[in-house]
Order: C-alpha cells, then sequence, then structure tokens
C-alpha cells in the first residue's frame, strides 16, 4: 500500500490516478496517516509539507522514531522551496515540486520501494 | 495597505495553488478511461480556475474601493448567500466537504455593497473549505443581532491561531502576510473579506472554538424592510 498525505484533496486524487494500479490510501492530514500506519505499513509516502494540525517535520519525527516505520521510503511533494539534501536527515529519498511534477516523476518513486 | 510589491507577491503565492491544481487535473485526464471519471476531472478544473479568476478580480477590485467606485444600498441578503452557495457546492463535494445554509434572519434587506458582500461570504466560504476537516459541513449561518444582520460562516477544523484570531479582534486586517500561519495559503481571501467589509463599514471577526473557528460579518439591516413585511 502506497499512502498519500496532502490537505488538497483533489491533488491527491491526481498522484492516485498515476499510480493506478498500486493500492493507495490518501490521508488530509498528519494525524489520522500516524493512526493507520502500524496496520497499513505502506510501503511508499507521498507528502505534503504544509498540512493542517502537525505538519510534515512533526510526522517525520514521529515514523523516523520507530523501528517498523523507520524505513519506509518517504517522497516530499510541496510547492516550498526545500533542499533534497537537507531532507534527507529525515529519511526523505526524494522532492517533487508541485509546480513542476509530472506523472512521469511519480510513477518513478515507485522504485524507491 | 499591501505596497504594489507585496500585492504582486502575495498574488503569485495564491495563484500558485490552483495553477499547479489544474495542471496536474490536465494530466490525470490522460490516467482515466473512465468517461465519468473525466468528466468529473474536467468539471474540477472549472471550479479551481473560476476560484482562482475570482481572487484575481477582488484584488483588482480592492484598487477600485480604494477610489470609492461602488454603491451602498439595499441588499438581499439571502439570495447573496444562495448564489454562494450554488457557486461552491460541488467544488465542496469534490473535497469531500459540504456547505450548509441556515437562514435565521427575519431581516431580509441589508444596507450594503451586493458585489462586495457576496466576495465576503465567498471568502469565508473558501477559507473554510480549506481549513475544515474531511466529511465535515461548513455552516453559513444568517441571524438577526440587535439592528444588524450578521453572516457567519462556522469551520470544524484545526482552531484559529491566537495571533490571526488577534488580528481580527483589532479590527479589518491590514496585511495578508500576517496571517500565513494556516497552512497553504497566505490568508489573501480573508485580507479581501476585510477590505471589502472595511469600506462597507462592516465589522467583521472570527470566533475560535476547540473544534474550528467562525468568522462573520456584520452589515445593518434596511429599514426599507418594512416596506415588504
Amino acid at each position: 500500500m502506497i499512502y498519500i498525505i496532502d490537505d488538497d484533496r483533489l491533488m491527491s486524487e491526481c498522484l492516485e490516478r498515476y499510480l493506478r494500479p498500486e493500492e493507495v490510501k490518501i490521508f488530509g492530514n498528519a494525524i489520522d496517516a500516524i493512526s493507520n500506519i502500524d496496520e497499513d505499513n505502506p510501503k511508499l509516502i507521498f507528502l505534503d509539507v504544509l498540512l493542517d494540525g502537525p505538519d510534515a517535520f512533526t510526522f517525520l519525527n514521529e515514523i523516523v522514531s520507530y523501528e517498523n516505520t523507520a524505513k519506509i521510503p518517504v517522497v516530499i511533494v510541496t510547492s516550498l522551496n526545500l533542499d533534497e539534501k537537507s531532507m534527507q536527515a529525515y529519511g526523505v529519498k526524494k522532492v517533487l515540486k508541485k509546480e513542476t511534477l509530472t506523472p512521469e516523476e511519480v510513477k518513478k518513486c515507485l522504485a524507491l520501494i | 495597505m499591501l505596497s504594489e510589491v507585496d500585492g504582486v507577491l502575495v498574488a503569485a503565492h495564491e495563484l500558485k495553488g490552483p495553477l499547479s491544481l489544474i495542471r496536474q487535473l490536465a494530466f490525470s485526464l490522460e490516467y482515466t478511461d473512465s468517461k465519468e471519471e473525466r468528466k468529473k476531472i474536467e468539471e474540477q478544473m472549472i471550479d479551481v480556475s473560476s476560484r482562482a479568476l475570482k481572487q484575481v478580480n477582488d484584488l483588482t477590485r480592492i484598487s477600485r474601493i480604494e477610489n470609492g467606485l461602488f454603491d451602498i444600498e439595499p441588499v438581499a441578503v439571502r439570495s447573496v448567500c444562495d448564489e454562494v452557495t450554488a457557486e461552491l457546492r460541488d467544488l465542496f463535494r469534490a473535497n469531500h466537504k459540504n456547505l450548509r445554509i441556515d437562514y435565521r434572519n427575519r431581516s431580509r434587506l441589508v444596507v450594503g455593497n451586493r458585489d462586495l458582500l457576496h466576495s465576503v461570504v465567498y471568502n469565508f466560504c473558501i477559507n473554510a473549505l480549506h481549513y475544515s476537516d474531511e466529511e465535515t459541513a461548513s455552516f453559513l449561518t444568517i441571524y438577526d443581532r440587535h439592528e444588524n444582520v450578521r453572516l457567519e460562516v462556522r469551520d470544524f477544523g484545526p482552531a484559529l491561531p491566537m495571533d490571526v484570531w488577534r488580528a481580527l479582534k483589532q479590527g479589518w486586517l491590514e496585511q495578508p502576510t500576517s496571517i500565513a500561519m494556516r497552512p497553504g495559503s497566505s490568508g489573501l481571501g480573508l485580507y479581501i473579506a476585510s477590505k471589502f467589509s472595511k469600506a462597507m463599514n462592516a465589522p467583521v471577526g472570527a470566533v475560535r472554538h476547540r473544534d474550528g473557528t467562525s468568522f462573520y460579518i456584520e452589515l445593518p439591516a434596511s429599514k426599507q424592510v418594512s416596506l415588504f413585511q
């Protein structure tokens, strides 16, 4: 299963279409994702940074602090200017810019699994 | 008041979101064979672009406000609210949210400007769309309050940050950037609502709830109402 965490539902649905036929779960906030993560054990996470409630950094700190979730590859999808190298400390494998994002870039991330 | 450079920056920031989304929706069309889903995506593209265009129109209207180019007249408040909810219902539905309307007012006319009031209510509702949780309904409620009519939009989501609440408590917002704390927005919608309310001399405010926020505008009830009752 793949997680998409973004407070913009329509953007999440676009990513979900690119990833078909993979099984995808969409979350509008980090709290709901954290509550399900142990049960679902997702193999890849697409994560927006500015979320309602706890932001992406809170979410990343949470998942890297537990053994069973620390190794899940995370791809940040954002309109902020974030440096990929500095995000590696949080276990982030890739940073995709929302403005220039293409379906091919999203599909390429499946190789991270 | 925003400087020209600030205004351009804020407008650019606000337009980045809808433009990125329209681009992704356009890509999405190639990733579905279902006619129904294609139609849904096309409708979403229209809704998102309409919302962005409305915001650009509002920004250009702010400069006209400075020149006082608008009339104050009796406005049928329910008809304005009906228009706004009709415009936004599909957008709320597409985001797995709902917008409900609750008329409790006896006064049917308020003193204001129809276009400006439409924009204020529209921006409050867009704000609710942005900050309400999925599978919740936001409520647009209209009720009498002494000699005034209050239009209030209540969302159910993260509580409004204290600094935004304080800024609104002190009166109309003068800078959109000061309310950037709610994610994904520079607060331009609330700034526009604030500017338009000020032009009508109508107070705006926010009420913090533990499970969300209410934004309101209050306008004097028109005395002409008695002619119709």
